[in-house]
């Protein structure tokens, strides 16, 4: 035995490297034909060590006060720390870049069926980690207390005044103060930094694990530990590592060339990463002309603007999250993947795409009739998607699934 | 299917046409300058601010020396000339503006503008600058086409003269006012009473039309230079003034982003990098996938 073996032998007998490594790497069998769409998964992967290792230090340059943390951002971290710069602007885009790759990597799960039987618990830790992402971007936008930060959350934050009954003091315990203060600021921190990470790293690592328990799935739907070999592998399936690991790194670096354009040649990405009112510091007395919340947030927004009632449109913008989570017994389709479905499926996701997009677009634009009125539509829309999912996903006729995966 | 469409289309092509904070005039570009000659205009450009605009908005997050190595002026030169405080070359671009006075003199305080640039586009302060006119009815006896009814005095008045709005202009917005009164009464009366729908939709229609229109001539007269007329001359011709206010907008908007040339350069590497780096991995892939069948 080598040394390394034997190194590798002292390890395995204490902790179970080895068999990790092959029961989720080496080992962990994977549809051959994955495409496109099955790079976001790693590439979130990717986003959240971006975010984390950025995120450290920045915490270590950056100052939790209502004082001092506009200046700690635009004097001390983007001229003093050396390369402060870059590490806002990886944080910055990395945020925005962690939804497009998260809003893809679930449509990528809408188009072939990727929550359906067995993988429920994937889709539902999924979605914990989609609500825990929106929480942890929205206090982080708290931080460079920039004014859109202090005005954006405290439309967000006075939602919560539509809770019937203890609504007041519901919103005051969250801002722990009459305003937005100092107090939300340090509370936003310690959320931004320790708690919400912890949870999205758990939730990440229980995706992960959930997902491997039952294999991937993949573009055509079908289970490929039905066909195995004589040693027990799926005929259709290549070991994870290394096939898709240098497939995965061929994504990482069309990732990293836009990633890396946006950041060097426009951080500010047209004033929808970094918004211009962020430029000017945090005062409670100056109300931007117009507040939206940045473009990820802007769909559900837009759902909530929709709604004519405050409390009701808070309930539906809450119901617009909550309704996703019930995906997996929504569809009653025979076939899991939409490449074997009736057109008129198709037709319904491609119209929940555009739905999503017109909400998305107007969540950021500032309210007219005519703009209400589209809203509404596509609000409806939404909804219609999703509660009449039983029904239409067992319209039509299914074309014959294959047994073997398709290239 | 069709309305909704149509509806869709209206409000998408409405919304990329109107900007969201309305006209403002002037609205000229600024000439782009590189290498060189930039740095030569942000070294002029200090020179102006330091001279007329440090005295009331401090650049509190820049600090003296970077910025002389930035712009490439000898740190005793700046010294000498340009840090009017008894500031170190080390120090943050500061001034002694008394916060509570301030605010008693000019309605607001002058605020910091290390990051103007960025909050207001570039273009907007140019245009901002050059936007002060004579009008009796503000108490420093100015006010501005681009930020209407500023609290700031027209501080460049030596160097530009005092301008006046033309006739043509004044009337043109007189219509456009009248025509959003007649708007805005015949909005009112719709909700009112709903009934009377025909004829008021289109007394809004005809006021857009003519405040469309006035907005139109507007533009036009502005690119053309007709918007304002001198009524006092100032030290600098207008073209001259023009081009100090480049210069001093050149000069705030390094003081914005003073990393943005560095940045800009290195990405390049960047992205070469990335895209050799993905040959290789895209060629990797490959070898690796050719047992896959």
């Amino acid at each position: 035995m080598s040394n390394q073996n034997k190194f590798m032998q002292w390890i395995d007998d204490r902790f179970p490297a080895t068999k990790v490594w092959n029961e989720h790497l080496a080992q962990y069998y994977a549809p051959k034909n994955f495409n496109f769409w099955y790079f976001f998964g790693s590439l979130a992967l990717l986003v959240l060590v971006n975010q984390i290792l950025t995120g450290i230090w920045l915490t270590m340059n950056y100052d939790p006060t209502a004082a001092g943390a506009y200046a700690s951002v635009e004097s001390y971290i983007m001229r003093d720390v050396d390369w402060g710069w870059l590490l806002r602007y990886m944080h910055s885009t990395g945020a925005s870049a962690f939804f497009v790759v998260v809003y893809l990597h679930m449509f990528r799960g809408l188009l072939y069926g990727s929550f359906r039987k067995p993988r429920e618990l994937v889709w539902l830790f999924g979605m914990i980690i989609f609500v825990l992402l929106m929480a942890e971007a929205f206090m982080g936008y708290l931080l460079p207390w920039g004014n859109m930060s202090l005005w954006g959350a405290q439309v967000i934050i006075n939602l919560f005044s539509a809770v019937p009954g203890y609504g007041e003091q519901i919103v005051e315990w969250i801002r722990g103060d009459y305003n937005i203060s100092g107090a939300t600021l340090t509370r936003f921190f310690a959320l931004h930094v320790v708690a919400l990470p912890m949870a999205l790293l758990l939730m990440v690592f229980l995706h992960i694990v959930a997902l491997h328990k039952v294999g991937s799935n993949n573009p055509d739907g079908i289970d490929i530990k039905k066909h195995k070999d004589e040693n027990g592998i799926p005929l259709d399936g290549i070991p994870f590592h290394p096939y898709y690991t240098v497939k995965d790194i061929v994504g990482v670096a069309g990732f990293l060339f836009i990633f890396c354009a946006i950041i060097f040649f426009a951080p500010e990405m047209g004033g929808y990463f970094l918004e211009p009112p962020n430029f000017t510091p945090a005062d409670s007395l100056k109300t931007p002309a117009h507040i939206a919340p940045v473009w990820y947030f802007t769909p559900f927004y837009s759902v909530l603007r929709a709604v004519p009632d405050q409390a009701l449109g808070v309930l539906a913008m809450g119901a617009s999250l909550v309704v996703l989570f019930f995906l997996p017994w929504l569809d009653r389709c025979q076939v899991i993947s939409m490449r074997y479905r009736h057109w008129s499926h198709k037709l319904w996701l491609g119209l929940f795409v555009i739905a999503f997009f017109v909400l998305g677009y107007l969540g950021m634009k500032a309210p007219t009739d005519a703009r209400t009125l589209v809203a509404q539509i596509a609000t409806t829309y939404y909804f219609a998607f999703f509660l009449l999912m039983p029904w239409w996903s067992q319209w039509g006729a299914t074309k014959p699934v294959p047994e073997r995966v398709t290239d | 299917m069709k309305k909704i469409i149509f509806i869709i289309a209206a409000c998408l092509s409405l919304s990329l046409q109107a900007a969201e904070e309305g006209l403002t005039l002037p609205n000229d570009a600024m000439t782009k300058l590189n290498g060189e000659a930039l740095i030569i205009s942000q070294q002029r450009g200090m020179q102006v601010y330091m001279n007329n605009c440090m005295g009331c908005h401090a650049l509190a997050f820049q600090r003296y020396n970077r910025t002389a190595e930035d712009l490439k002026i000898p740190e005793e030169v700046m010294l000498k000339n340009l840090i009017f405080s008894d500031g170190k070359i080390g120090d943050q671009m500061t001034n002694n503006m008394p916060v509570a006075k301030a605010k008693n003199w000019f309605g607001a305080a002058p605020p910091d503008l290390s990051v103007i640039t960025r909050s207001r586009k570039p273009q907007w302060v140019y245009n901002y600058m050059r936007g002060f006119y004579a009008d009796e009815e503000r108490p420093y006896g100015v006010n501005n086409s681009v930020f209407a009814d500023v609290g700031m005095p027209h501080v460049l008045e030596e160097m530009q003269g005092l301008q006046g709005k033309t006739d043509k202009v004044k009337s043109l917005e007189n219509e456009i006012k009248y025509a959003k009164e007649d708007k805005a009464i015949a909005n009112k009366q719709l909700k009112e009473n709903p009934e009377n729908s025909a004829e008021l939709n289109k007394k809004i229609h005809d006021a857009d039309k003519i405040i469309h229109n006035a907005e139109a001539q507007l533009t036009e007269l502005a690119a053309n230079g007709e918007y304002f007329t001198l009524i006092k001359e100032g030290q600098l011709s207008p073209e001259e003034f023009d081009k100090a206010m480049m210069d001093l907008v050149n000069f705030l908007d390094y003081i914005g982003e003073p990393i943005k040339l560095e940045r800009q350069r290195l990405g390049l590497w960047v992205l070469l990098f990335i895209a050799l780096f993905g040959i290789v991995a895209y060629m990797m892939k490959k070898e690796f996938w050719k047992d896959v069948h």
